[in-house]
């Protein structure tokens, strides 16, 4: 444990997560469908789903008003919800002393908001009577930082709120903007992590996006949170050190060629600043992108011999959400393999847009 | 003001009512005519004019933003409706 002696002043650690999957809401559902290798995406009621799409990962059952009740929901949107009811489980199940200091405890999200609620709006503003006829509490759910502040606002957590957006790489993007919050002495826990939700217009434009030449795949929706703080705050509130985050590092492409070396690159780089090689990785979740993505996230990975989990096969493209994911399958796996406890695992995202990220942490 | 102009029928009054109670998350026995949406049922700035554009869109009129000052109850939202379905 020496080359982290260093760090041990300084460590940011995972302290607490939770999930709302297609394998429903909470952890327990996530990491049995996981281990058990279930797919989660389903056949899609076409009726409800107007899409050019058979089948989704959608969060089962999930009904705005009856997971978070009539108060304050009437006007709001799917990933609001699926955002602030995340943040009440994480919460609810970790959040022991910190409502006792609600200045210090913030929300860093990953989301791009809801295309759904900007084009409901926009359409409304078209086809009304007048340009002014629209119904202004759906205004808010127009800006991609509604989910991040309507989850604050219903929590209470008066701490930084920021909303990053960074297509497929956004969850580690989260959790490197949160880790510069608390370094910085900004916040003493941050809820850290990302959402996304399923929508009519969200599948209509992926349909048609690039997938690096390959057909679009089934999309997911959900979210996965992560308690952040140090080590010494985890200790003292009483929270088991879940996993010690070494760091992230990320890089962009400008042609899809070079996608593998950058991204090889940020692996080599977070690994040499942590003091290890590649031998001490024992897990690696990648974002499986599809097409030559994926192929330049596989090439990246080559001199890798640690075992893979593979997130979005089973719960579809949760695109915003998918970085957080495999860092919750990456701490599923870890919570149900106690050997795995000191060892490192890598989690790493290709965004189609040209973004690479690759993040380090340490087991138990 | 004047007195010239008619009160609303019950009908109106009720779908008002209606609508006001939805907007703030209302049962209809917990609003009467002179409770304040502001200090008496946490109502927020942008929950007033959402009060406002939805007595546009489901009578289709046209209210000034100025109005908004007397929407304070359910008895000014009666009486800026009664006006300016009498214009």
């Amino acid at each position: 444990m020496s080359a982290d002696a260093v760090t041990t002043a300084q460590d940011l650690v995972v302290s607490g997560w939770a999930v709302s999957s297609p394998y429903g809401l909470g952890r327990d559902g996530f990491t049995t469908g996981l281990r058990e290798g279930r797919r989660a995406v389903a056949t899609l009621d076409s009726e409800q789903w107007p899409v050019p799409y058979d089948e989704a990962g959608l969060i089962p059952g999930f009904d705005i008003k009856a997971v978070l009740g009539r108060k304050g929901t009437r006007s709001m949107d799917r990933v609001t919800a699926i955002a602030a009811t995340t943040v009440g489980m994480l919460l609810e199940e970790y959040g022991t002393g910190l409502a006792a200091d609600p200045e210090s405890t913030g929300l860093v999200l990953g989301t791009s908001g809801s295309v759904q609620s900007i084009m409901d709006f926009t359409r409304d503003a078209l086809t009304g009577k007048a340009p002014y006829l629209v119904d202004p509490a759906r205004f808010p759910n127009t800006v991609m930082n509604c989910p991040t502040g309507q989850s604050a606002i219903r929590h209470t957590l008066k701490g930084p709120n920021v909303t990053v957006s960074g297509g497929a790489a956004t969850g580690l993007l989260a959790l490197n903007y949160a880790s510069r919050l608390l370094r910085g002495g900004h916040a003493t826990t941050l809820l850290a992590g990302a959402a996304e939700e399923f929508s009519v217009q969200r599948a209509r434009l992926e349909q048609v996006a690039d997938h690096g030449g390959s057909a679009a795949e089934p999309l997911g929706e959900g979210a996965a949170l992560f308690l952040l703080e140090s080590g010494a705050a985890a200790r003292d509130s009483g929270r088991t050190v879940l996993a010690t985050v070494l760091g992230c590092r990320f890089r962009a492409f400008r042609s899809t060629g070079r996608a593998s070396a950058v991204l090889k690159s940020c692996i080599d780089d977070v690994l040499a600043a942590a003091g290890r090689g590649p031998d001490d990785i024992a897990l690696i979740a990648p974002g499986t992108p599809p097409g030559v993505f994926g192929k330049e996230e596989k090439v990246a990975l080559d001199g890798f011999a640690a075992p893979r989990l593979a997130v979005r096969p089973l719960i579809g493209d949760t695109t915003a959400a998918g970085a957080a994911f495999q860092l919750a399958a990456v701490l599923a796996e870890s919570a149900a393999r106690p050997e795995l406890a000191d060892r490192l695992a890598l989690v790493t995202a290709v965004d189609r847009d040209g973004t690479v990220g690759a993040a380090l942490i340490r087991l138990g | 003001m004047t007195t010239q102009i008619a009160d609303l029928s019950t009908e109106r009054k009720a779908e008002i009512k209606e609508i006001v109670c939805d907007i703030l998350e209302l049962e209809l026995d917990e609003v009467t005519d002179t409770s304040l949406f502001k200090e008496e049922h946490d109502a927020d700035s942008l929950r007033t004019i959402e009060i406002l554009a939805s007595m546009e869109r489901n009578f289709g009129l046209v209210l000034e933003q100025a109005e908004l000052s007397r929407m304070v109850n359910l008895a000014g939202v009666y009486a800026v409706v009664a006006e300016a379905e009498g214009k």
